[in-house]
């Protein structure tokens, strides 16, 4: 494990020295209108962006085999840095193979999240008039191994989000030119959900998933690793603002 | 371990995707998942800075009615983010999703012969960096096909079989429309400029597979139902607009102490009756001597799209440890337009006919981190050129970095 951690480092190395010698090719990046674009894409979808965190938090792996029921606390970036206090829970219906063999886990799952920083913000502020950001998902989970160490899982989940926010009169911000008043808008899909599971080392699990949006048609890929107590993963949402979010999560399953 | 192995060549969509699926004796279902996910961070010399992704799933399941009897359903989801792409392809920014569905049964015929007859739906969805709403895209597509193909194995000890397959498909494009005659033509009848891109496949491939060789030759012809070809006066004709394309394709998996090597090379011949016209700017109007002299501001290009194409590639996998490997690949894509000059910066047409050279040198880390999953760091140098130097709405001549992760968990 030693020797193969030293020969990655010195791969990485080599690497980087790679990519320092191609430094012609590099000296185009403009991060000005870069940034102008990211902030551009949120003001053009604001929903889309707020909603990809709520899918951080959302809880869409099965139970553990043997455990009945579980909760999650999304830690980042949800709660910090961005104050969604949140809980999702998870139920079993039926354990796989109770009633007759091959037939798959059952899982209900749910969550709710209420964004602090809005309701605290809208309390002491001078420009803030009114806001609300918060959401809520359901859905069930089904899942079966195909192998000792191997489980997929199928699932569905209803997703919703509601952000709305609004400036008092004569305090509206300005961006990129435009007075900004208010914005009322949401987030409502149906999603189908697929994913595979397969163990990583004792009680630590790895899986991936795909959830699919059917009527907005958004993609989000999922890839996470867990134990008994975190869940550590990386959230690709390849047509959002922020492609990437790094995710850690708290959860105890019963 | 894995109870289905899918072929690495996929050759014709339907057709090569699902024959080398195997049932496992003992089981009447036999399920198939393969889940990869890759995203990469691109900067090119032309433009800048850009992320993209590509989501791969595939679900399938196989049953087995009788020993002789296997029915196959294969359910494919993928969606291509920005990336960059051999140039007269398609631009870095564009993005597209694809949803498949694919159903076979297959019947054994004595010891050496097998029939597969099928059906293929699917449903493509298109955007472009204009952010449209996917079910707007221009270029979103629907098709259904049938296909039937048959197996004979020729050699049992070296897996030798050969496959014999035809494919035949509609692909329709509901929001296509031909925005330069709507604006030509507003108010009159710009509805008709829609179903353009509506045709019909068909595809007949044979390819064989013997231990650790394969091959095959594919011959692809689309049938447009409404486009028509544009005629040397400058206006379109009767004929309809008919592609076809020649393939032929080969490669080996051989590994040998540590190394594993896998190389693949095809040739393909397209050919189109479709002609260009080339407007050198928006109004201009026929100069010098007229539509067939190559220095008019407008020009008439014959047989615009017929072009001989050559891919290469190469990748080799050092497994230093059961668990890690280093890999390097060289991809090479080479086209070489039959009958279409090349053009200057000027958007004049020069003495020569075009070519475009994509090469991509990667290298990579490989961590498997089970018998089901694996991931992958890689850092890949493209270099793209043409000789095409009319470079305003597409970059034929760039160099371009890729950073990225990729996972893979398949079953």
């Amino acid at each position: 494990m030693k020797k193969g951690f030293n020969l990655m480092k010195s791969i990485i190395f080599t690497l980087t020295a790679l990519l320092c010698f191609n430094g012609a090719a590099f000296a185009t990046i403009d991060w000005e209108s870069k940034g102008m674009q990211i902030a551009g894409e949120i003001i053009a979808n604001p929903a889309g962006f707020f909603y990809d965190f709520q899918q951080d938090l959302e809880s869409t792996t099965p139970l553990p085999p043997g455990k009945v029921f579980g909760i999650q606390t999304g830690l980042f970036p949800t709660t910090i840095p961005l104050t969604y206090t949140n809980v999702s829970g998870k139920l079993r219906l039926h354990g796989e193979g109770r009633i007759a063999p091959g037939v798959p886990q059952v899982d209900l799952i749910g969550g709710y999240w209420d964004m602090l920083a809005v309701k605290m913000a809208t309390k002491d502020s001078d420009t803030i008039d009114s806001a609300k950001f918060g959401g809520y998902y359901m859905g069930a989970i089904v899942s079966s191994s195909v192998s000792p160490r191997v489980r997929t899982f199928w699932g569905y989940k209803h997703s919703v989000m509601a952000a709305k926010l609004a400036f008092k009169p004569g305090e509206e911000p300005d961006f990129m030119g435009t007075t900004v008043n208010s914005f009322d808008t949401g987030f409502k899909d149906d999603f189908v959900i697929a994913g595979i599971e397969t163990p990583k080392g004792v009680s630590k699990l790895w899986s991936m998933q795909l959830n699919y949006g059917l009527k907005t048609q958004s993609i989000t890929s999922k890839i996470s690793w867990y134990g008994k107590f975190f869940e550590l993963g990386l959230n690709i949402f390849p047509e959002g603002v922020l492609v990437i979010h790094p995710v850690w999560n708290f959860h105890l399953n019963f | 371990m894995k109870k289905i192995i899918l072929s690495a060549v996929i050759a014709a969509g339907l057709a090569g995707r699902l024959c080398a699926a195997v049932a496992e004796d003992s089981k009447i279902f036999t399920p198939y998942f393969d889940m990869s996910l890759n995203e990469a961070a691109y900067v090119p010399s032309v433009g800048n800075l850009f992320s993209g992704g590509n989501i791969n799933t595939q679900v399938g399941l196989l049953t087995k009615i009788t020993q002789k009897d296997h029915l196959f359903g294969l359910y494919n989801f993928n969606y291509a983010g920005p990336s960059f792409a051999p140039q007269d392809s398609k631009q870095f920014t564009d993005r597209s999703m694809t949803h498949s569905f694919t159903f076979e049964y297959r019947r054994n015929i004595g010891e050496k012969w097998r029939v597969r007859p099928g059906v293929a739906f699917s449903s493509d969805y298109s955007r472009t960096g204009a952010n449209e709403a996917w079910k707007n895209g221009l270029y979103n597509m629907k098709s259904s096909g049938l296909q039937l193909a048959a197996d004979y194995t020729f050699d049992f000890e070296r897996n030798g079989v050969v496959s014999l397959t035809y494919l035949a498909k509609a692909v329709e494009f509901p929001n296509y429309t031909d925005l330069l005659r709507e604006f030509k033509g507003s108010g009159v009848a710009s509805e008709l400029s829609g179903g353009l891109q509506d045709q019909g496949i068909k595809q007949v491939s044979l390819r064989p597979v013997w231990g650790k060789w394969f091959g095959g030759f594919t011959y692809t012809q689309q049938d447009y139902k409404n486009q028509k070809v544009v005629d040397n006066t400058g206006v379109y004709g009767n004929t309809k607009q008919q592609d076809k394309t020649t393939m032929i394709d080969g490669g080996f998996h051989q590994k040998l102490w540590i190394f594993e090597l896998y190389p693949m090379v095809s040739y393909s011949v397209h050919t189109s009756n479709q002609n260009f016209i080339r407007y050198k700017s928006l109004g201009a109007s026929p100069t010098n001597g007229g539509l067939l002299d190559g220095t008019s501001d407008v020009t008439f290009v014959g047989k615009n799209y017929d072009y001989k194409e050559l891919t290469l590639s190469v990748p080799l996998d050092l497994n230093i440890t059961g668990k890690w490997a280093i890999g390097g690949a060289i991809n090479m894509t080479n086209r070489k337009y039959t009958s279409r000059h090349q053009r200057n910066s000027n958007n004049d047409y020069v003495d020569g006919m075009q070519k475009n050279l994509m090469t991509t040198m990667t290298g990579s880390i490989r961590k498997r981190i089970n018998e089901t999953a694996m991931v992958r760091l890689y850092y890949g140098l493209t270099v793209a050129s043409s000789n095409n130097k009319f470079e305003k709405y597409m970059p034929g001549n760039y160099t371009g970095n890729t950073l990225g992760l990729s996972y893979q968990l398949s079953y």
